[in-house]
């Protein structure tokens, strides 16, 4: 706090950052045109102009935002099951021994054959279809989360049943800080995990989302509409991440940084 | 509050002998011995943290605990590592920050303050809670000599004035002096109690 204040968290590699996609960028276009095969590869203008047309008629936007939903629908389902399950096993030797076993099954299971599955048993239904996102992404948080809860500070656990602090009083500044660097980690993991399962299980069965409009492009072999279809929701998740989980993340390490 | 101790073991080696143990409000006690004896085990007891012992703990009273370390949340300010685990009102927490002379410190974290100043936030917190019986398990160590000497006039002040009693544990007989604590001695093996 006593030198001059901290730069923005954006700044540092935004050169980089920018360079680096411009060269891919060059090397897409240089690739297209040597090809010289724009139904195979189209170039990036193109792929921008397809885009615009996209956004111009608002397909884009009610596709993406019904994928936007499904995908924070099924991220807040898995944090909120993958966190309570975490803290579960992670204090509770039982709790762990009896629950690792199908646990370990569960992130084992390709994503497919749980998709499938639930489509079979509950129906192709948008409970499904979250539902299966969910159920793909509960293991891999409840892993991080219990190995973050077994590593929780003793001392501060002892102090706050010393000073009888309520349990959730407890939960939210004793142990939820001190899990909050492993519950940044799997919601950044998951999220982009969570919205490619998002768009299987959007081709396997909706009839609306950015899986689905894929699924028709696929049929006809467009790939020029299955790019533009794929940057545009790229876009949108790389938006979310510098908008919301990035601030949340500086936010909630503030008291690491400005140390005396 | 009264304790009657049977045994406490850790696996198969007792630590603990028989042991009787009382204090009221305004008794202060001081538990000395060397380290590893048993002491912190003692205090732990005391406090409700360990109940894997043989004996009876009678306890009707409010307590607060300062422990060896500081022990306080890192990611929380200097006002609400008082307020939070006290449950008190921000206003009062400011008050007790005031009497161990960390005003103007309000809104630091603890690690923004020196090893001493969050000695004294620790002491602040465990007044705030408003105990009946204060239990301090070696809070005066690693303190460089001013310090410490300062931080045994602060606790004595409080302590007059709140009116609390005192289980301190500790290996120097001075500090006990210090705060005009009846000594008990922890001696032998398994340990128990041993009166001046």
């Amino acid at each position: 706090m006593t030198e001059a204040p901290k730069p923005p968290s954006l700044r540092p590699g935004l050169v980089p950052g920018v360079l680096s996609i411009l060269a891919m960028l060059l090397v897409w276009t240089l690739a297209s045109q040597l090809t010289d095969r724009p139904q195979t590869l189209p170039a990036p203008w193109e792929v921008a102009a397809r885009i615009m047309r996209l956004g111009a008629s608002g397909e884009l936007w009610f596709n993406a935002g019904m994928t936007l939903f499904r995908v924070v629908a099924s991220f807040a389902l898995a944090m909120a099951a993958g966190m309570a399950l975490g803290l579960w096993m992670g204090r509770s030797r039982g709790a762990d021994q009896w629950l690792n076993p199908g646990l370990i099954i569960l992130l084992n299971v390709p994503a497919l054959v749980v998709i499938v599955l639930c489509y079979i048993w509950i129906g192709l239904n948008e409970t499904a279809a979250i539902l299966a996102v969910a159920l793909n992404k509960i293991p891999v948080v409840t892993v991080m989360i219990r190995e973050g809860t077994r590593a929780l500070r003793p001392d501060l656990d002892d102090m706050a049943r010393a000073f009888r602090m309520r349990p959730w009083a407890r939960l939210r500044h004793v142990v939820l800080p001190q899990l909050a660097p492993h519950v940044a980690a799997s919601a950044r993991a998951g999220i982009s995990l969570i919205w490619k399962i998002v768009l299987v299980v959007e081709f396997l069965g909706r009839s609306n989302g950015v899986g689905f409009k894929i699924h028709l492009l696929f049929s006809s072999f467009d790939v020029e509409g299955v790019l533009a279809w794929a940057l545009a929701f790229v876009a949108v998740m790389l938006a979310i991440d510098l908008i919301l989980l990035r601030p949340w993340e500086s936010r909630a390490n503030r008291w690491r940084q400005d140390a005396a | 509050m009264r304790l009657e101790l049977e045994a406490k073991s850790f696996g198969p080696r007792q630590v603990l002998g028989p042991l009787t143990l009382s204090v009221a409000r305004g008794e202060r006690l001081a538990i000395l011995g060397p380290s590893g004896i048993g002491k912190s085990t003692l205090l732990r007891i005391l406090a409700g943290l360990d109940a894997g012992y043989r004996g009876q703990l009678d306890s009707a009273d409010r307590l607060a605990v300062v422990f060896q370390e500081p022990v306080l949340l890192p990611w929380r300010d200097a006002i609400a590592n008082i307020a939070i685990p006290t449950g008190r009102d921000a206003a009062t927490a400011r008050d007790w920050l005031a009497q161990v002379g960390l005003a103007g410190h309000e809104t630091k974290f603890p690690r923004q303050l020196s090893l001493g100043q969050q000695r004294r936030l620790a002491l602040a917190r465990a007044f705030a809670a408003g105990p009946d019986i204060l239990l301090m398990d070696e809070p005066f160590a690693s303190l460089d000599a001013g310090t410490a000497a300062r931080m045994l006039a602060l606790t004595d002040a409080l302590l007059d004035r709140s009116g609390a009693g005192l289980v301190l544990v500790t290996h120097d007989p001075a500090e006990a002096a210090a705060l005009k604590a009846h000594a008990l001695h922890l001696t032998g093996d398994p340990a128990r109690l041993q009166k001046d």
